[in-house]
């Protein structure tokens, strides 16, 4: 049983993966190389190009591992700065970049999809509220809020070439921090609403699942404050961060979609007995 | 077939149907994951993810 769950949240990830790949390819990849030359462009027309990336490169990357180890080819001591400053012809080029970041968009599914959809979704599905098609929906929710969500209220997705005032020795923690936290908050959601729906009524238990996100919310107004400052026009960073957003609710839509869909196809087939096609359905595990 | 069909239901369930191998295996793939999450530190590794960091969210720079 749990092979086939695990199997099943893997499917629904290569679907997802697919999807996002997808994404990476035809409008993430176009639109950071897009605001990466107008970054370029604005640090060209200031004229003191150089001493503006060292600048950036101390303030946003000055905590980087990229700057003390100085394996880079450049070497000139700006090589990264070009996320502050603009151009980001760093250790690799762009084509690279773009081919890796798609291959890695596909991976993101699946690893999604096989952490929250295979593993988590075994342990949790007696504990999720509504039937089956909607428990789909709502991983990808509490999925959603853990990985993206709940960071992104402290940590939004930045602009290419934005500085953000937080190290980033400050910011890794905090993202990992703003996870737990949004985990945490779905899982004490759930468990309330499941506890006060038998005890006191729905209204209580929709109160009761919606204390713990209150408290989510409370955290990321507590927490150190980030600002960011862009090279690019507002409308254009505002823009991008709403795409970038988009795209993870996409993922998990997709991711959630499927996986309901899976269950379906799963059970109409465990029902009338017929094997499919063979290779993903690992017979020999139960 | 007998198990609850509860959360704990669910823990026993996974603990009699994966053998302490398939066990380890689980242990050993996380623990490789998150070996794989320190190697993508590396620059090269980083800069060529760097696409995908803004598209995920997760820009660190
Ligand atoms: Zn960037």
């Amino acid at each position: 049983m749990f092979a086939q769950y695990l199997t099943r949240g893997v499917k629904a990830g290569l679907v997802a993966g697919l999807v996002f790949g997808l994404f990476m390819a035809v409008v993430a990849n176009p639109l950071v190389a897009y605001a990466d030359e107008l970054n370029h462009a604005t640090v060209e027309e200031s004229g003191h190009s150089h001493e503006a990336e060292s600048a950036h490169s101390h303030e946003s990357e000055g905590t980087h591992s990229h700057e003390s180890e100085g394996t880079h080819s450049h070497g000139s001591g700006d090589s990264h700065a070009g996320e502050g400053g603009g151009h980001h012809d760093t250790a690799v080029s762009m084509a690279v970049t773009k081919a890796v970041s798609v291959a890695a968009g596909g991976l993101w599914g699946v690893v999604l999809g096989g952490a929250f959809f295979g593993v988590a979704f075994f342990f949790l599905e007696p504990a999720i509220p509504g039937p089956d098609a909607a428990k789909s929906y709502l991983m990808g929710l509490a999925g959603f809020i853990t990985v993206s969500g709940a960071p992104w209220l402290v940590l939004p997705p930045a602009a290419p070439g934005a500085e953000q005032s937080l190290s980033v020795a400050t910011r890794l923690p905090l993202y990992a921090g703003m996870m737990l936290a949004g985990a945490l908050a779905c899982l004490s959601a759930g468990y309330a609403y499941t506890r006060l729906r038998e005890s006191s009524g729905l209204p209580a238990a929709i109160v009761g699942a919606v204390v713990p996100f209150s408290l989510l919310a409370a955290l990321a107004v507590v927490a150190p404050e980030n600002a960011v400052h862009g090279a690019l026009s507002p409308t254009l960073e505002t823009g991008l961060t709403g795409l970038f957003a988009f795209g993870q609710v996409l993922l998990w839509l997709v991711l959630a979609a499927a996986h309901a869909w899976f269950r379906l196809s799963s059970e109409s087939e465990s029902e009338s007995a017929i094997p499919t096609a063979g290779r993903d359905s690992a017979p020999a595990a139960d | 077939m007998a198990t609850a069909n509860t959360v704990n239901g669910r823990i026993e369930r996974a603990r009699t149907e994966l053998s302490p191998t398939q066990m380890a295996a689980g242990a050993l793939f996380i623990a490789a994951l998150g070996f794989t999450l320190l190697f993508v530190q590396d620059p090269l590794v980083h800069d060529s993810l760097h696409n995908f960091r803004h598209a995920a969210g997760i820009a660190c720079h």
